[in-house]
């Protein structure tokens, strides 16, 4: 059968190791190995190696740097989940080259994510072991901790899995080093009507049953903050709703830069049609739109009529000591809006301008994390301390470094084994032709 | 043969996550000693083993050949 | 059924901190850890000003947001009212910090050794004084507490644990009073059980008007503050701890 390829062999790169990407390995490699390093200092010596302090008397800020990546991994592994499983449910055929992309990336994510909890816990051994033994439903963090990494990831496991097995089966006639782990990847898969009918009738139950369990994980997030009645500037009921949209916002403009990257890598418009960034881009428009309406909202609630503290907080973003991270998020919400929203009525998509939004909507999304984070802790006491400070140190920066690279690693070396591009059927495209 | 297996593994995992939530884990009501603790210790595992079940039925219901197959 | 609660006579308390430095010595806590506060108030604009103290223990809250979010149960509710933190237990995660209106929750961000306000190892003082400094650690802090066995006495335990006031639950066991009750030279702070509609705190709260910290939060305080003033907006601190650690 025909297969694309840019060079005669496996598909996509599959196999092949290029000086490009041996360098990027290296580099990344090396990141996590000074990531790995920062945290081992952190064990050993106490988290007074990070910038965190208590708060109240101890005038800092308790949750930092760690947990605005952990909010901001799982936020991301929510949109190449979503994606995944709305390209099975409504049968997106023309974006079927993205699914296992999108589900690399969840995957990735949540591990990434359930990696950043652990750096934060001040006891990591023990918190893992005591996590699984007598982890309290009633507390927010279980439904975090339990729901999305086992939940949620396992499911999303499973779905890349069996995604793969068709275009491992593919690979594995040709005879290559790699043919052992196709082999034993595509399990015994024939490509016969019955097996594709069963693949199709299970990705389907999968996307529906993954679906509301993301849903909840993702609110259950939103809850470990928004419940908290001692936190100003936290209490609120658009908590959950916000974070959902957001994940969506930032997991969307990842996917995008991934997908550019790949596609430079495999060819161009071959394997990724320009038709698929448009698609991107619109849902990236759309979530925009609900999120900035979202911040809208809660701006206007919290400078209007709020609690004394609140409006101390909202105060903090707009005019005070956390106003340059405010407003630079906020502009990289709304420039990106604005490039989106005139391709789109204008219907001419740049691939570069859509990556340029990607990134500028992650930058945001990791700043509004932090902002959700952090101000409501140095300035949101209800008792008369004073206000406090947080910066993260150079630790802190390594272990989120490190994370970040291993992601990329990760990736990378998934792109070495498995298409990152699902192969185009063309045995079903021969079939509707005919039908 | 096949069937049995998938809609099995579903039921047995959805039975263990929902048993072990609401009846082994940590109580729900008011706060006190007793529902501090597990009804069983190590039930969240038994909750993610749970899952781990439910979706591994995907996995069964395509790998497992059956002799209804062609 | 016991229930304890703490009275703090705002009109008696004069910012000694000796509640503060005695909580310090009985429960071994590092440094910068302040189960104890005692807030110093200005209210008013100079020269019209005012300063109050106020004495901030943990609350041992009825309906406690940090019990609540506990993810494996560390931090708990007895039935005689003390919320308690097992530090064997606690795996870190400071999401009771987090809950907690009040900031009463603390902390160990190194080793606590390493930080202690009080040489307890140091034999050259401990040989020049004939024992009487470093004073003496009170062995009862590394024992389990309560019908529940659970290691909750005492502070400073381990690094990435969470601590805050016990109300001195290693004394209360044995029928003791907390160290700040008994060490206030102005009797500022009591002690006692308010089911018991005899003891001396329920008297005291009878007759006299009280108000407890943060009530519009819900989060049931067992702290009660007579005379003087819930904080209010226009207070602010005036003498702030500058923490080392």
């Amino acid at each position: 059968m025909a297969v694309r390829t840019t060079t005669p062999g496996l598909p996509y790169g599959v196999g092949r190791l290029t000086t490009a990407w041996k360098a990027f390995v290296a580099i990344a490699a090396a990141v996590v190995a000074l990531g790995l390093y920062a945290f081992l200092r952190e064990v050993t010596q106490g988290m007074r190696v990070t910038g965190l302090r208590n708060l109240g008397t101890g005038g800092g800020a308790t949750w930092g740097l760690y947990i605005t990546f952990v909010v901001y991994f799982i936020g991301v592994s929510f949109a190449g989940i979503t994606i995944a499983a709305l390209i099975r449910l409504f049968d997106l055929r023309h974006l079927r080259p993205l699914a296992r992309m999108a589900e690399v990336l969840t995957v990735v994510a949540l591990v990434l994510g359930a990696f950043a909890i652990v750096v934060d816990l001040g006891q990591p051994v023990r918190g893992v072991i005591n996590l699984f033994r007598y982890a309290r439903p009633q507390s927010p963090f279980f439904g975090t901790f339990a729901l999305v990494l086992a939940g949620y990831f396992f499911a999303s496991l499973v779905y890349l899995y069996l995604g793969s097995r068709r275009d491992a089966a593919t690979m594995a006639r040709e005879p290559t080093r790699l043919q052992g782990l196709h082999r034993f990847v595509a399990a015994g898969y024939g490509d016969t009507p019955a097996e594709r009918e069963r693949h199709r009738r299970a990705s389907f139950w999968l996307a529906l049953a993954i679906l509301p369990l993301l849903v909840i994980a993702h609110s259950t997030l939103g809850f470990v903050f928004g419940l908290q009645i001692g936190r100003p500037g936290w209490y609120s009921a658009l908590q959950a709703p916000g974070f959902v949209v957001l994940a969506g916002v930032s997991g969307i403009g990842l996917l995008i830069v991934l997908a550019a990257i790949v596609r430079r890598t495999c060819g161009g418009e071959d394997c990724l049609t320009e038709r698929v960034f448009a698609w991107l881009g619109r849902f990236l428009l759309v979530l925009l739109l609900v999120y900035v309406y979202f911040l809208a909202t809660e701006l206007l609630t919290g400078t209007y009529a709020a609690g004394e503290r609140e409006v101390d907080v909202t105060r903090q973003l707009l005019t005070g000591d956390y106003a340059w991270i405010f407003w630079a998020s906020v502009a990289l919400l709304v420039l990106p809006l604005g490039v989106l929203a005139w391709q789109a009525l204008s219907r001419r998509w740049s691939i570069g301008l859509l990556v340029a939004s990607g990134v500028a909507v992650n930058l945001a999304a990791i700043g509004k994390r932090y902002l959700i984070a952090v101000p409501s802790q140095t300035h949101g006491q209800l008792l008369p301390y004073e206000a406090g400070s947080y910066a993260p140190t150079w630790i802190e920066y390594a272990v989120v470094a490190g994370l970040l690279a291993l992601g990329a690693l990760v990736i990378a070396l998934f792109m070495k084994f498995i298409p990152i591009i699902e192969l185009p059927d063309e045995s079903r495209e021969e079939v509707t032709a005919d039908a | 043969m096949r069937r049995w297996w998938t809609w099995g593994m579903v039921i047995a995992g959805g039975a263990l996550m929902t048993i072990s939530y609401f009846f082994l884990a940590a109580p729900w009501g008011e706060d006190t000693v007793a529902n501090s603790d597990p009804r069983l210790e190590f039930a969240p595992l038994l909750f993610v083993i749970g899952v781990i079940v439910a979706f591994s039925a995907a996995v069964v219901y395509e790998l497992m050949p059956d002799r209804t197959d062609e | 059924m016991t229930k304890y609660a703490m009275v703090v006579d705002l009109n008696r308390c004069q910012g000694c901190r000796a509640c503060m430095e005695a909580c310090k010595v009985e429960n071994n806590t590092a440094e910068g850890v302040f189960w104890m506060h005692v807030f110093r108030f200005e209210t008013g604009e100079f020269p019209d000003t005012r300063q109050s103290y106020l004495p901030r223990p943990c609350m041992h809250c009825d309906n406690a947001p940090c019990v609540k979010v506990c993810p494996v149960g560390a931090r708990y509710k007895r039935e005689d009212g003390l919320v308690l933190t097992d530090f064997e237990r606690c795996i870190g995660c400071r999401y009771c910090e987090l809950a907690c209106p009040y900031g009463v929750n603390y902390f160990n961000w190194r080793k606590p050794a390493d930080s202690y306000f009080l040489d307890w190892g140091d034999t050259d003082i401990q040989a020049a004084t004939g024992g009487a400094i470093p004073p003496y650690r009170n062995p009862d802090l590394d024992e389990p507490q309560g019908a529940e066995r659970r290691m909750t006495a005492g502070g400073g335990h381990h690094k990435g644990v969470m601590e805050k006031c016990t109300f001195c639950v290693h004394r209360v066991e044995k029928g003791m009073l907390p160290a700040c009750v008994t060490t206030c030279p102005v009797a500022a702070l009591r002690f006692g059980d308010v089911e018991d509609a005899a003891s001396p705190v329920s008297k005291f709260l009878r007759e006299h008007e009280h108000f407890r910290l943060l009530e519009e939060t819900g989060t049931e305080p067992s702290v009660f503050y007579v005379g003087g003033n819930p904080p209010g907006s226009e207070t602010r601190q005036i003498e702030t701890i500058e923490v080392g650690v």
